[in-house]
């Protein structure tokens, strides 16, 4: 017996309730999520060449000595290349995972790198995971870089419906 | 020492209903017992209805701390209808209605500067609880390094325990830590273990990669009187001059050298007073040029006397060792069937794939362990094991070498690309040595099984009915091991740290290193920047991991036969494997995945673990499945949808006549949660 455990059956109108609010807030979240579409995917060159340079000498600095200089993780930090990495952020955005960097890490003081930084740095890591460059940097507003879509692999390309029916025919 | 504890008591004794919990099954340990099995032979949760789970309750972690953390790895305790676990990245305690989830007391410890310091921050692995039939104590280690005992009903510290409450384990440790209180590098993430009135704690360390001095401060184990805070034993994990082992440390290298901590599970035989202790490698963990000798007990499993902490027996698994292979989980107290005949067990899974297994009171092998020749490595100034101990049974039960035959193989043109890449890199068995690492090659040495491969933390399970073993295995996890001569006496002390030639060189560090919510902390110097320039591309074959499958995998080991029964790959097939361009219109079986998080927790009838990958199938939205599969056959029977991948070992307990499973969950997007399932009360 203990006076600090209530049992389950003693509210259940109140448990059910915190369900109910619970899975309510957690429906609310997700919409939130999906509520700005991402129209662009990774796949289209969303960062240029320099800004990945710049962004590797900030990486080497700042994260490789947890994650490693080849992303590869360490002892127990998560790699941040190839399929263990990208499963955390496939079907997610690059905005996703710019503002998961930019508001935890680096882990021993999170949100010392400026938005400029963090941008080079991820536009780094989507270079090391072969997502192709291309004119345009990736942009330093989050809200920006959740239009983009992180896939890990590159989609079909879209076919045109007219097209399609007179190829099928 | 500026510090302060919060408690918070939310919930008024008399209020709360008093029951009886005489049905309840509880989970009292981090393992469920002090046998380490990670069992209890419940079944209203079973293959005809663990589709149908719901989430029973949540906790979100995001506010036990000033940040969020992505990493919680605990496993809860329950107890008497009260759920008890670590969380946030403060590491506070918090008790919660094992049936509804709601928060009952929390408590913190602010630990200021210290805390930031800690080599081993945020929520830790759990606790321990101990009872006398009256009173009821939580005992945990805060990241600071300091043993605190709470009152169970209210989460207040015991006064009269320690030194109001806790014992600064930087004391009395038999070494003065260097080189003050506050800084003084060790700490624990592990949970303590209470058997006999005793509380067993070991030690941790910052990542041994880089180690900023040979002379590293030594990770001793201890045991304490739950009732006062008095330290009963200590344990030398590096012998004194005159102890057992000393003479395995040459050129008085058993004075200098530091680490060979406990930082894993400790198992206890309280029948027969003995304890169980993994020990993990010395400074540092793949240059041992300045450690000549065998090195015990790195890397040895220890039994002493419970009472007394004097050395029963002990078996080094690794001699001199060079891969960071540790003993990383709970060693397995099981009682076999050899030949027909009864043996007291223990068996220790490990990093490296074999399952070590010993009578438990004797310490000999139970099935013979052979000293095999291994090659002796070029790195200058070290010092080599001539030969390793390689267990003729069971099998090795996950891959522990890089060898031609392990590499991707979907087809010619990816396999030929994998024999490219790899050719840059030594390869080879089973303790191949990390070599000097040159710009022209090769690199480093591919290991398989070293830092993060097999078994890691969350450790194996076992049925003591069927005495079969359960486990979890990194089937995949490849680590490069490199050296290079320490760019500059500011970094370390030692004459070769890891690194790749023509890399920027920096520091090894941990996600538990300056990420608790003490932090920021002030840091380590760090080199200046060179120029970067030359060194490997990543370790992947256009994106597709370098190692075949199966990525991940859990067997089934015959303890009674030393036989692998079964073992299936563990985890959907990831997204990157699964949609890649180059791999359709072949047929790829589900290859598991690769990670060290991933637990396994034994009921009546099942074998229950969750992905640590998310993945988006034809099957599920993005999301991550808690699984269970028949665990006489490893058929799946079942799998619940969770929001992110596992990261911390599952348990189970009933309460109130309903049993639930919790896991802990986290990782990319997702901060730390502990998960409730159980059945719908409709049916």
């Amino acid at each position: 017996m203990t006076p600090f455990s209530s049992g389950a059956g003693s509210q259940p109108a109140y448990h059910r309730l915190a369900v109910v609010v619970a899975v309510f807030a957690a429906a609310l979240f997700a919409v939130g999520l999906c509520a700005q579409e991402a129209t662009r995917s990774v796949w289209e060159g969303v960062y240029t060449e320099e800004q990945a340079a710049r962004g590797k000498s900030s990486y080497l600095r700042q994260c490789a000595g947890c994650h490693g200089e080849l992303m590869s993780g360490g002892e127990m930090a998560p790699p941040l290349v190839g399929g263990e990495f990208l499963a955390n952020w496939n079907g997610l955005t690059v905005g996703d995972l710019f503002d998961r960097i930019r508001t935890s890490m680096p882990l021993n003081s999170p949100g010392k790198l400026s938005r400029d930084v963090n941008a080079d740095v991820t536009a780094y890591i989507l270079q090391f995971n072969g997502f192709p460059a291309s004119r345009s940097e990736l942009d330093r507003r989050s809200e920006v870089l959740k239009q983009i879509r992180l896939e890990s692999n590159r989609p079909e390309p879209k076919v045109p419906p007219n097209w399609r029916r007179r190829r099928a025919t | 020492m500026p510090r302060i504890a919060f408690s918070a008591l939310l919930l008024v004794a008399g209020i709360a209903s008093a029951q009886s919990h005489a049905k309840d099954t509880e989970w009292p340990t981090y393992a469920g017992d002090l046998a380490g099995s990670k069992y209890k032979p419940l079944d209203q949760i079973n293959a005809a209805n663990f589709n149908r789970l719901e989430v029973a309750w949540r906790f979100k972690t995001d506010n036990i701390g000033n940040r969020p953390e992505f990493k919680l790895e605990g496993t809860p305790l329950m107890i008497n209808g009260v759920l008890y676990a670590t969380a946030g990245s403060r590491r506070a305690v918090i008790a919660l209605d094992a049936a509804t989830g709601e928060l009952i007391w929390v408590h913190g410890e602010r630990e200021g500067p210290r805390g930031a310091a800690a080599p081993r921050q945020l929520s830790g692995r759990g606790l321990a609880y101990w009872s006398d039939g009256k009173e009821e104590r939580i005992l945990y280690v805060t990241p600071g390094y300091r043993l605190v005992a709470l009152n169970a009903k209210n989460g207040q510290p015991i006064a009269g325990f320690g030194k109001n409450g806790s014992v600064d384990l930087k004391l009395d440790d038999d070494q003065t830590i260097k080189p003050d209180l506050v800084t003084g590098e060790i700490g624990l993430q592990s949970a303590p273990v209470v058997a006999k009135d005793e509380i067993i704690v070991g030690a941790a360390f910052r990542e041994g990669m880089t180690p900023k001095t040979m002379a590293n401060n030594k990770g001793y184990v201890r045991a304490f009187d739950v009732r006062t805070g008095k330290r009963l034993w200590i344990f030398h994990t590096i012998p004194l001059k005159g102890e057992v082992g000393y003479d395995t440390w040459l050129d008085g290298s058993a004075e200098r050298t530091g680490n060979t901590g406990l930082w894993t599970q400790v198992t206890v035989d309280e029948k027969e007073g003995l304890a169980y202790l993994p020990i993990e490698t010395p400074t540092g963990d793949y240059y041992g040029g300045h450690r000549p000798g065998d090195n015990l007990y790195g890397e040895s499993l220890v039994c002493v006397d419970l009472q007394t902490g004097k050395r029963k027996w002990h078996y080094q698994l690794v001699h001199h060792p060079l891969w960071d292979m540790d003993i990383s989980s709970a060693p397995l107290l099981m009682d076999i069937k050899v030949d027909g005949k009864p043996v007291k067990a223990v068996a220790q899974p490990t990093k490296q794939g074999f399952l070590y297994v010993f009578d438990r009171i004797t310490g000999k092998p139970v099935w013979p362990i052979d000293e095999k020749p291994v090659e002796k490595g070029t790195v200058p100034g070290e010092w080599y094991a001539a030969t390793q101990p390689v267990p003729s049974r069971p099998p090795a039960y996950s891959r522990n070498g890089v060898t031609p035959d392990v590499l991707i193989d979907f087809t010619p043109t990816l396999r030929d690309q994998a024999l490219t890449l790899v050719s840059k890199y030594k390869t080879g068995p089973v303790f191949t040595p990390p070599v000097a690492s040159s710009v022209g090659g090769p690199l480093a040495t591919l290991t398989l099984g070293t830092a993060s491969g097999g078994t890691n933390w969350p450790g194996a399970s076992f049925d003591p009915e069927t005495h079969i073993v359960y486990a979890y295995a990194c089937n995949s996890c490849v680590t490069p091991i490199g050296l290079i001569p320490t760019p500059s006496p500011e970094i370390s002390d030692m004459r070769y740290v890891l690194g790749t030639a023509g890399q920027e060189f920096r520091i090894a560090r941990g996600p538990g290193e300056g990420a608790g919510a003490d932090s920021p902390s002030p840091g380590r110097t760090q080199a200046p920047a060179p120029a970067a320039g030359g060194g490997g591309g990543p370790l992947n074959v256009q994106g597709l991991p370098l190692i075949k499958p199966p990525y991940g995998t859990i067997s089934a080991i015959d303890l009674d036969k030393g036989q692998i029964l079964w073992q299936i790959a563990h985890g959907d097939t990831p997204d990157v494997v699964r949609n890649h361009p180059s791999l359709k219109g072949l047929t790829i079986p589900r290859t598991g995945q690769s990670g060290y998080n991933v637990g396994t927790l034994i009921t009546k009838t099942l074998l229950i673990a969750g992905d640590g990958q998310v993945t988006t199938t034809p099957d599920h939205p993005r999301g991550a499945m808690l699984r269970a599969y028949d665990k006489g056959t490893g058929k799946e029977v079942g799998a619940v949808w969770m929001p992110a991948p596992v990261s911390g070992a599952p348990m189970t307990y009933m309460a109130d006549g309903k049993q639930y499973i919790v896991v802990a969950i986290s990782g990319g997007v997702y901060s730390g949660e502990y998960v409730a399932f159980s059945l719908p009360s409709t049916e």
